[in-house]
């Protein structure tokens, strides 16, 4: 494939994941703060942002499991894991953390276990598809091309 | 109004000059995720960024940066630059710090810089938080804070400091103090202004493209 179709591939899957509110906006101001002197900044970020999130979420999950739930700290982890998952744009996790709040204040352990496995889900979802979304820029890279800006209107 | 005049065009004429200058910012949070976009925002804006994990460590690098100006770096705090003795031993220009941190909380920092008789309670803080709550801003604010930012951030944000940065600058060429005794009634203009800035900050502008060009072959 040569260099220009790839590249195309790459501005249809990025927008496909905005489309289906996978990231949004936050995930171009990162995008814009990568340049000649920060290449790898987002790859770098969103590489942070997975270790964090591993975390918290076996911290979660670790916490639900106990014979009495600490919601105060359930709640603290997941409102972490909101504030990263806003940050990097991972919009569907961020919703997540907001809905999973909610049965934390209201000391629901069946509500908050669904909830944990429903951002489980979405988590490893943006996982994987950030991760075939750099492997794509990488492919492009490594055949001599330049990987394209993502437009703000679409 | 008179005063008010005379700032602006200090800060108009120290401007030029901070052109060459870089402004240094502590900024305290304890996400290491976080620490890391908050240093490249930062940096991005032309500043010289020290980031800390907690208000602990925040108050004993600044005291550290009072009683030992010559001396080199303490190990705990990192920074984005080489580890030039100069740059540890830079007066702090600006603390941006989470609100809701274990332990010391960014308010709880905010009223010991405030409170403190040494040096840096004129030195500006800035509040972030990724919860919008009105009682928490204001109680912000009333102890001192110079804006109440919302995460997550973008770069307009942090941009929007620079007049803070400025003015902290040319109160240290003045010897002068205009950032206190502002009264309640400011308090809440400035809030409102925060909340109307924030807004505005987040609709679509134009964005500073910087081209990619990813040369480097992928190892």
């Amino acid at each position: 494939m040569e260099v220009g179709q790839m590249q195309r591939r790459l501005i249809e899957y990025t927008k496909s994941l905005f489309m289906e509110g996978i990231l949004d906006d936050q995930f171009l101001q990162l995008q814009q703060l990568q340049d000649e002197s920060n290449p790898d900044f987002v790859v770098e970020v969103v590489s942070l942002f997975f270790q964090d999130a591993e975390k918290l979420l076996n911290d979660i999950t670790r916490a639900l499991d106990q014979q009495s739930v600490d919601f105060p700290k359930v709640d603290a982890h997941v409102h972490q894991l909101k504030g990263s998952s806003a940050s990097v744009g991972a919009q569907r996790v961020k919703n997540g953390c907001i809905a999973f709040r909610n049965f934390c204040e209201e000391q629901n352990v069946d509500g908050s276990l669904r909830c944990l496995q429903q951002i489980k889900q979405e988590y490893y979802h943006v996982k994987n598809k950030l991760e075939a979304l750099f492997r794509l820029e990488q492919q492009i890279v490594a055949a001599g091309g330049s990987v394209p800006m993502m437009e703000l209107s679409f | 109004m008179h005063i008010q005049m005379e700032l602006q065009s200090d800060v108009a004429d120290t401007q030029q000059q901070m052109e060459q200058q870089h402004f240094h910012v502590l900024a305290v949070d304890d996400s290491p995720f976080e620490r890391k976009l908050l240093e490249r925002l930062l940096r991005e804006c032309s500043c010289k960024v020290t980031c800390v994990e907690s208000g602990d460590k925040a108050l004993e690098y600044l005291n550290q940066l009072d009683t030992h100006q010559s001396n080199s770096a303490d190990s705990t705090a990192s920074s984005s630059s080489s580890q030039s003795p100069q740059q540890e031993g830079l007066k702090v220009n600006l603390i941006i710090t989470d609100y809701s941190m274990p332990g010391m909380s960014g308010y709880d920092l905010l009223k010991t810089v405030k409170g403190s008789s040494s040096s840096w309670k004129d030195v500006p803080v800035v509040v972030i938080s990724s919860e919008n709550v009105p009682s928490r801003i204001s109680m912000c604010l009333q102890e001192g804070a110079e804006e109440f930012l919302l995460k997550p951030l973008k770069l307009s944000d942090l941009k929007n400091l620079q007049p803070h940065l400025l003015k902290s600058l040319v109160h240290s060429n003045e010897d002068t103090n205009c950032s206190t005794d502002t009264g309640n009634s400011d308090n809440v203009v400035k809030m409102n202004n925060n909340v109307i800035s924030k807004r505005i900050a987040m609709s679509p502008e134009p964005s500073e493209r910087r081209p990619k060009p990813k040369e480097l072959a992928v190892v």
